[in-house]
């Protein structure tokens, strides 16, 4: 008893001391500058309606870790975006304000600044509109329109800032979302052991080295090339291209996918092909968590794709997979791990500010 | 009893073939293609729409190394209907248009205008519907850009589902 009275009592002396920095810490203000790899390119779009400013990130970065949006007051999208799994969080499916689980497995957070079609089906086409989605959902934040606008309006804090970053005191919906999309552009992922390959400051080991052959060529047997063919998907700078695709989990896909935003019949059972940054940080794997390690994700490259109408022409062409060898898989593994970016996980500037 | 197995029968192959003739129909009725953008007459094309327009035939190395006939719609054509810029428009601040091809898992492609009009390219890029006479298959079709003589048929883009032609800015 006496320790919970003496926990109950930090609590609220720390919960003082959180609100107290909200307030009185200076806010940084000023135009945002994103810094990233000139391999990345510019193709992204800042809707001019929500420039990015240091105020705007600062503003996103504290509402990202805030439970007051949700409409038990419990849960934050850090709830299901943790920092140290590249911002997903470990389990299959989420858990909600209900105690009823997603749809669908938490997606990491990395990059978005390039995503032009967000959520494993792609629905949405920007940040500011994807924010409001879980904000809304009955299993996730579970919030009515403008609820989580009141709760924050009624605080010291919030309506301060929201006039730094907008003008007006007023909080909204829209405005709630419009900085946490500006948070979320700030979380790039660029220094991983891959990155500090490509740039010429990291030299592989040879199961990396044979596990990049892999990775990037495709396996022809007439030629006596072995391959998986992972990076006509998941190459590039980034680790992901723009894609939806069906990776043959399923004869029969038991979710839709992409087709219940497209109604097109050849949409059945594609979804978004995910980045591989940070890979091994972001189990369990497909859109329904079903693999929970890598290894598992491999032998399902490797031996296991179902064939179907749907099924991507690249994986069609393999029967059943890849067919790698053990140690083709332990090679691979080693390279995707490679993805794994410790700086990202561990930077201050993402950490919860509350 | 046998009679009404028959008649159960019978009913069952009539609700199939009914249902079968809807979503034929549906089907037959959903857009299979877009052609949007800087354009005068924006298109919302179906199947029947585009195997009544003019096809013209060509052949091409695909990823197999080996020729293949492909019939389709020149590109141009599309474009024409569409009213872009392409013939005798196609001069000026024109020359800096280009088009972004869009297929359904995604990949997009660019062709800047004039290397697909007739008056600037000596090769036909076409919309093409079928390979030696057979429709393309699944994961290709309905309809993939063919660039004849290109060498990587990366801009071969399979399932297309939209043309939109923009302004380089």
């Amino acid at each position: 008893m006496r320790f919970w009275i003496g926990s109950f009592i930090v609590a609220v002396v720390l919960s003082g001391v959180c609100a107290w920095t909200v307030a009185d810490d200076p806010v940084p203000a000023g135009p945002y500058t994103l810094l990233y790899p000139a391999s990345f390119g510019g193709r992204f779009t800042i809707p001019a309606d929500n420039p990015m400013t240091q105020e705007g990130v600062y503003l996103g970065r504290l509402l990202f870790y805030e439970p007051k949006l949700s409409s038990t007051q419990t849960i934050s999208c850090a709830s299901c975006h943790q920092q140290a799994r590249a911002f997903t969080d470990g389990l299959a499916l989420s858990i909600g304000v209900h105690g009823k689980t997603t749809r669908r497995n938490s997606m990491s957070l990395t990059n978005l600044l390039w995503v032009r079609q967000l959520f494993w089906d792609g629905r949405s086409t920007s940040l500011e509109e994807q924010a409001l989605v879980p904000l809304g959902h009955t299993d996730e934040m579970g919030s009515k329109p403008g609820e989580a606008a009141k709760a924050l309006q009624k605080t010291i804090p919030y309506p301060v800032l929201f006039k730094q970053v907008f003008g007006s005191d007023t909080i909204t919906d829209v405005r709630i979302s419009k900085a946490l999309a500006q948070f979320e552009r700030t979380l790039i992922s660029a220094n991983s052991r891959y990155d500090q390959y490509a740039a010429g400051q990291y030299q592989l080991t040879e199961s990396e080295q044979r596990g990049m052959q892999l990775f990037n060529r495709s396996p022809s047997p007439e030629r006596n090339v072995r391959g998986g063919n992972c990076a006509h998907c998941h190459g590039g700078a980034k680790l992901f291209q723009e894609l939806f695709h069906n990776n043959g989990l399923d004869k029969q896909a038991t979710d839709s996918g992409r087709q219940a935003i497209t109604g097109l019949a050849l949409d059945q059972g594609r979804f978004r092909v995910p980045t591989l940054r940070n890979i091994a940080l972001t189990a369990p794997y497909m859109h329904d968590g079903r693999f929970n390690s890598l290894e598992k994700v491999l032998d399902h490259y490797s031996e296991h794709i179902q064939p179907s109408p749907m099924l991507a022409p690249e994986l069609a062409g393999q029967p059943n997979g890849f067919h790698l060898t053990t140690g083709e898989k332990t090679d691979l593994i080693s390279f995707l791990r490679l993805f794994t970016d410790s700086t990202f996980i561990h930077n201050p500037q993402f950490a919860n500010p509350h | 009893m046998k009679t009404i197995n028959a008649q159960l029968a019978g009913c069952w192959s009539l609700s199939v073939l009914i249902v079968c003739l809807l979503t034929g129909l549906k089907s037959q009725a959903q857009t299979v293609l877009t052609v949007t953008g800087e354009v005068t007459k924006p298109l919302t094309l179906q199947t029947a729409d585009l195997t009544a327009m003019a096809h013209t035939q060509v052949t091409g190395k695909d990823r197999d190394g080996k020729d293949h006939q492909y019939s389709g719609i020149l590109v141009v054509d599309l474009l024409k209907q569409a009213g872009a810029t392409v013939g005798g428009e196609l001069r000026g601040e024109n020359l800096t248009k280009y088009v972004i091809v869009k297929a359904i898992d995604g990949y997009e492609v660019l062709f800047a205008l004039p290397e697909l009009d007739a008056e600037f390219a000596s090769r036909s890029i076409i919309l093409a519907d079928s390979v030696d006479g057979a429709s393309l298959g699944p994961g290709v079709g309905p309809y993939r850009i063919v660039v004849p003589g290109e060498k990587k048929p990366a801009r071969w883009i399979r399932e297309v589902k939209s043309i939109e032609v923009r302004f380089a800015k």
